[in-house]
């Protein structure tokens, strides 16, 4: 598959230059590092007019026809062909019992879950965490780096497609579905509902940062940043205020003290 | 879920697992449940604030019989009240707050707000059920932090967390995070990219932000 040439390559290509930064810290980005902004305007474009044609369509679709159940199910399984992955970056961010919960879940939910499409370990009030390599690499300390807009994938950042990169290696279901028919088209069915079920999930919010915004483009990089931020620092007690970004206090105190002569 | 692979559909999953855009959205929500606003924890200055500023926004904005004209009144004078406008209007500014003249940022204001108002005043229309639980609050720095639930029927609940800065004797709001985005850095950040644009020139956002509202 060509895709999964060109994820190898991205990985080996940025892992390298990633390595370089690392810092003991939960990795905080402040601003938007955009280099590429050109090429990642293009790209964006591009997705939208994707987005617009095939996924927005499903999405809609989705929505109308399909009943309630039926989504609960199909997102309980999208989640639960991910758990593997979210163990083995749960154990690498030395949070060995919540990879135990994951791993708990996905023996549960795959056996008498049937496949995952039910959610039974949540019953029980094993909780559901999702954790990536990106998260795994910011955990100890690598910051973004330049912002990029994947093609098809979307908003990403250099270590963030590293993750992906890595993440899609790592994980069984991509070794296993070399050598079973059955379990390459369960893969790429997964993948397929993922993209939906996401999509359905950002049918709101997306069209309403589309009609509201100025800059579509800016905005969703900004939000990019700052909901991957939230999800490395997940470790933290959620009631406590966020990790404060240096740059906005900052630019409040600035402004405060203007505003208040 | 395997984050990234969520995402084809653009930068779907993103926003999705949060609520960004939600935003303001809660803010409409919180107030907005006809039902109540719980009282959790203990009550002092800031938390007090927000508990009255969702109060009055469930009178003034829930109601659906009211005029979008009105209702969009109604969260302008909302925020002349609680929020920070001119602290508010600088940060979205970047760095460029700078180089305009008073008189340009005293214009700026006033489209922000309409800007704001036409946005999010409108999804205070249709909620019920929903419930506004302010919780505790933390000093950090020169902020207050206030810590606040939307609980929906549906779906987990939503953290909003509030910013205050004491005001002469007042508290008011200087930002609301959403499940971890930050309204005010998002709008700083899509407005300086707005202006960087336009050689620095802040004058094309407020041009863009005019456009927008239809002054």
């Amino acid at each position: 598959m060509k895709l999964r040439t060109l994820l190898s390559l991205c990985a080996g290509a940025s892992l390298s230059m990633l390595t370089a930064c690392a810092s003991t810290q939960p990795a905080q980005d402040m601003s938007d590092y955009d280099p590429i902004e050109p090429v990642n305007r293009v790209v964006h474009g591009v997705n939208g007019a994707v987005d617009f044609m095939v996924l927005y369509p499903a999405a809609m679709w989705y929505r109308d026809i399909a009943p309630q159940p039926v989504k609960t199910a199909v997102r309980s399984f999208v989640r639960n062909i991910g758990e593997p992955v979210n163990a083995l970056n749960s154990l690498l961010q030395g949070e060995p019992d919540q990879a135990a919960d994951t791993v708990q879940r996905f023996i549960m939910n795959t056996t008498i879950g049937f496949l995952g499409f039910n959610d039974v370990a949540a019953d029980f009030g094993i909780e559901y965490h999702s954790e990536d390599f990106g998260q795994t690499l910011g955990h100890y300390g690598i910051g973004g780096g330049p912002y990029i807009v994947l093609p098809l994938l979307g908003p990403s950042n250099l270590r963030d497609t590293t993750g992906i990169a890595v993440d899609y290696v790592a994980n069984p279901m991509t070794w296993g579905s070399r050598n079973s028919d059955t379990l390459d088209n369960l893969y790429l069915g997964s993948l397929a509902l993922t993209a939906l079920d996401a999509r359905y999930r950002t049918l709101n919010q997306l069209n309403e940062l589309q009609q509201t915004s100025i800059d579509y483009y800016a905005a969703l990089r900004s939000l990019y940043r700052q909901q991957r931020n939230a999800a490395i620092r997940n470790g933290a007690d959620p009631s406590a205020p966020n990790f404060e970004d240096e740059s906005a206090s900052a630019d409040f105190d600035d402004a405060f003290e203007a505003a208040a002569n | 879920m395997k984050s990234r692979f969520t995402i084809p559909a653009l930068a779907a999953a993103i926003v999705s697992t949060t609520g960004l855009l939600a935003g303001p959205a809660f803010a409409g929500n919180a107030n907005t449940a006809p039902s109540l606003t719980v009282e959790v924890a203990v009550s002092s200055n800031a938390s007090e604030v927000i508990k009255t500023l969702a109060n009055e926004a469930i009178i003034g904005l829930t109601d659906q019989s009211l005029s979008n004209d009105t209702r969009r009144q109604n969260f302008v004078a909302l925020m002349d009240r609680y929020f920070a406008m001119d602290v508010i209007s600088r940060f979205v500014l970047g760095r460029y707050w700078r180089s305009i003249s008073e008189e340009e940022l005293n214009e700026f204001a006033d489209l922000l707000q309409d800007y704001l108002a036409l946005n999010y005043a409108s999804q205070f229309k249709d909620f019920n059920g929903e419930q506004f639980v302010v919780g505790d609050e933390k000093q950090q720095n020169k902020d207050t932090f206030v810590n606040s639930q939307f609980v929906r029927p549906d779906g987990p609940p939503v953290s909003i967390i509030w910013r205050l800065r004491e005001f002469g004797d007042d508290y008011k709001i200087i930002d609301v995070t959403v499940e971890g985005l930050s309204m005010g850095i998002t709008q700083r950040d899509e407005f300086t990219a707005v202006i960087q644009k336009n050689g620095g020139k802040v004058s094309a956002l407020t041009e863009n932000l005019r456009e927008k509202v239809g002054k």
